[in-house]
């Protein structure tokens, strides 16, 4: 039983500091840490403060940034659950940093978001997209959210619509926000192995 | 140079266990292992979370490219994965194979799913009449399953099931909400649904700690709460101080004397591209199935003109492989809205669905054998299921979350069968950067398997209605080598004429040289291959110590301590 009780203790540590990780100075909202960048034997060290700096795009131009901004949260905005607790959503996640984080590091993605967002303006003449107010953008993403509604001639704005909103989720669910809105139960320490608790109803029926 | 008793090429499941127990028998060995020595605290993230990845996960577009899927992935790190040694494929062949070459190779992330192979595998071809028996029996290998089950820890339960001979067990895990519901589904199709056998730990056992269930197995265990070459059976061997590791040492060619017999292995230094060569009395290939073929069919000399023990022209030949594909994905509406349980941490398959085809009467299905389903699902990761949900806004996070309890899955495990067109060989023309001759694979699944995805598939279909889920669909297969099942190659069997190596994996033509992997297995069975690996691996391992001492491999004694 040697080697036991202090690996499971630095695994304690390690979880621990995995939230407390360095910051990267071009994110203002979300943080990551390396592998490399943690040194194991500094677990003691106090965490690094996340400085929350205005955010400069490395790809998106100022008004293209605005209107991934305004799409991220329409597409996951912040609700109110049941007892009217603010649930958080892709602007308090920084889903927007995110997408422009992807997409400039990755040349052959900017293209898509490029020529799609310019298709979103278009759509939206003359203001532009991020200029809409209220119900409109809703009246115009519902045509390219919904098959039902799709229009022959807005192919190309369905395609891109598909792809902002997958990056949106893989932006926020991936972040600590997101992840505790689903209640992740992964990467936790459980003393046994956790089974159901619904004795007596197998089936599960009229949970 | 020193000289060794035995060289053993690969760290895995086969080399890991024939190196302990040479060393603890006394013999001097030198193992060879193509990749580095990896070091969990750093190659492993398993206890990040994603937004502790640079990419979230989702790797950067240049690891995408190179990343041959599976858990190559920005959890682990990018040299963990075989990229340098390329292997090709014959025209009409999608092979898709990620290796493993650091020290312990696939044993650091494998599936842990450890059931005991039987007589219905073992003696198969006497109940259908295809191919040929294995020449041994289930009782002369129930022993060493046996030992190494209480080695390594395995969770399960006595299920007294034709298909699946029980043995030692840790206590099993419990089941979760979405094995209750499958398992009520599952009796009312007739099928079964039972705790795997899995070789994670359930409790402490043999100085390895409990697993502390965090779920993210696949990408390797940092406390060594399953087993591993790394973590049960390399120690040991070090500890007798018997034991030299050579690290990016790539095997090119075993050595032979003027007799033909193996008097080493020349190597390649991954770093220097230098050609060492190493010698010793005997040599164990448990590089990996089709690596050990690569190695002996590159073994040419005056003796051995298309390879080293290839008298019977089947070195490289009766590739076989597991089938894998999703026969079907969807969701339980039972626990639609639940809150998320932490009995859905999802790595483990925690349950099974064994072979139940072909049990009573061997010709029964319109294919012959069986296939076996594991079960996926539960509070994931990452939502993929979100791609299938129409809309945006607050109704979409809505459903998101109110599906997330929800999905399963089920994988197909369904076991190829021998033909002559599955087989590898060396590409005539083509090396790879260390100037070694290339592995070429040929092989497409046979009608047998193809049958029994297609029955698993509606079985799926089946179970998905009878436990009141919803379909959503299924996957086309995955390609070959995929599943990292592979077996043959060097099949062992009575008949020189017929089989590279003999019931104790030792070469008929070569007898100081040997195989310790799926290698020498017959066929794929309905069950996975490292269980059976460790236990051929063991005996062929006592069996070589034997030898030894029999004075048969010109031994110096074994020697002390």
């Amino acid at each position: 039983m040697a080697g036991q009780a202090p690996s499971r203790r630095e695994l304690l540590q390690a979880l621990t500091l995995a939230g407390l990780a360095s910051t990267f100075c071009g994110f203002s909202r979300w943080s990551y840490a390396l592998a490399e960048e943690v040194d194991p034997h500094h677990h003691q060290d106090a965490p690094v403060q996340i400085a929350h700096a205005a955010y400069t795009p490395q790809f998106f131009s100022p008004h293209e940034y605005r209107t991934v901004e305004v799409l991220a949260d329409l597409i996951l905005p912040a609700t109110e659950d049941g007892s009217h607790q603010l649930q958080p959503g892709a602007k308090q996640a920084g889903v927007a940093e995110f997408i422009d984080f992807m997409v400039s590091s990755d040349p052959s993605l900017q293209p898509q978001f490029r020529d799609g967002l310019a298709w979103l303006d278009k759509a939206s003449e003359p203001a532009g997209f991020a200029a809409l107010s209220r119900e409109q953008p809703n009246a115009l993403l519902e045509r390219l959210a919904y098959k039902a509604k799709h229009r022959e001639s807005e192919k190309t704005g369905q395609q891109f619509f598909r792809l902002f909103r997958k990056y949106t989720v893989m932006g926020f669910y991936t972040s600590r926000i997101g992840l505790e809105s689903l209640d992740y139960p992964g990467l936790k320490f459980y003393g046994a192995s956790p089974g159901c608790t619904h004795e007596g109803n197998p089936e599960h029926i009229g949970l | 140079m020193d000289s060794y008793d035995v060289i053993v090429i690969g760290t895995g499941a086969g080399g890991g266990m024939t190196i302990k127990t040479l060393c603890e028998a006394g013999l001097k060995v030198c193992a060879l292992n193509a990749g580095r020595q990896l070091d969990p605290a750093k190659d492993f993230r398993q206890h990040k979370q994603p937004y502790d990845l640079k990419f979230r996960s989702f790797d950067s577009p240049a690891r995408r490219k190179i990343s041959i899927g599976y858990m190559d992935s920005e959890y682990v790190s990018p040299d963990v994965w075989e990229h340098d040694i390329a292997y090709s494929t014959a025209p009409g062949t999608s092979w898709t194979w990620p290796r493993c070459n650091g020290v312990g190779g696939k044993t650091n992330f494998w599936g842990r799913s450890a059931a005991r192979m039987g007589d219905i595998d073992f003696k198969a071809a006497s109940r259908d009449g295809c191919d040929v028996d294995w020449p041994v029996s289930y009782a002369d290998m129930a022993p060493y399953y046996t030992r190494v089950e209480e080695f390594i820890g395995v969770a399960s339960t006595i299920q007294n099931r034709p298909s699946n001979p029980d043995g030692h067990y840790l206590p099993a895990m419990k089941f979760r909400c979405m094995d209750y519901i499958i398992e009520a589904g599952a009796k009312k199709s007739g099928i079964p649904y039972l705790p795997d056998r899995m070789a994670q730990l359930t409790e402490a056992h043999n100085e390895h700690p409990a697993c502390h269930y965090c779920g993210n197995c696949t990408e390797g265990c940092d406390v060594g709460a399953f087993f591993s070459s790394p973590y049960f059976l390399l120690p040991k061997a070090h500890e007798t101080g018997n034991f030299e590791l050579r690290t990016n040492a790539i095997a090119r060619q075993i050595l032979v004397d003027s007799d033909g017999r193996a008097k080493g292995v020349a190597y390649v230094e991954r770093n220097t591209r230098r050609e060492v060569e190493v010698y010793a009395k005997a040599v164990v290939a448990a590089a990996s199935c089709v690596s050990t073929a690569q190695i002996m069919l590159n073994s040419r000399s005056r003796q051995w003109p298309t390879g080293i023990a290839n008298s019977s022209g089947q070195l490289g030949r009766n590739l076989c492989d597991h089938l894998y594909g999703t026969a079907g994905y969807g969701y339980l509406p039972q626990l639609l809205g639940q809150p998320s349980f932490p009995d859905n941490v999802s790595s483990a398959t925690i349950a099974w669905l064994p072979r139940w085809q072909n049990l009573d009467n061997p010709k029964q299905e319109k294919f012959i054998r069986g296939y076996s389903f594991y079960p996926g699902g539960g509070c994931d990761v990452f939502p993929y299921y979100s791609e299938d949900i129409e809309g945006f806004g607050a109704s979409y996070k809505a459903e998101i979350k109110r599906r997330y309890p929800t999905p399963v899955n089920f994988t197909t495990q369904a076991p190829s069968q021998r033909s002559d067109k599955n087989f590898v060989d060396v590409d005539p023309e083509k090396r790879d950067i260390f100037g070694t001759p290339q592995i070429r694979i040929h092989f497409e699944w046979d009608d047998n398997t193809l049958k029994m995805w297609e029955h698993s598939c509606q079985s799926c279909e089946e179970l998905f209605h009878n436990m009141g889920g919803v379909f959503q669909g299924r996957s086309e297969p995955e390609s070959p080598g995929w599943s990292l099942h592979e077996t043959g190659t060097c099949r062992m069997g009575d008949d020189p004429k017929k089989f590279v190596t003999n019931r104790f994996g030792q070469a008929h033509d070569v007898p100081n040289l040997y195989c310790a992997d799926a290698s020498v297995f017959l066929n794929c069975t309905d069950k996975t291959t490292t269980l059976s690996v460790l236990a051929f691996s063991l005996r062929t391992a006592e069996y070589i110590v034997q030898q030894f001492k029999a004075g048969q491999h010109t031994s110096v004694a074994p020697r002390q301590g």
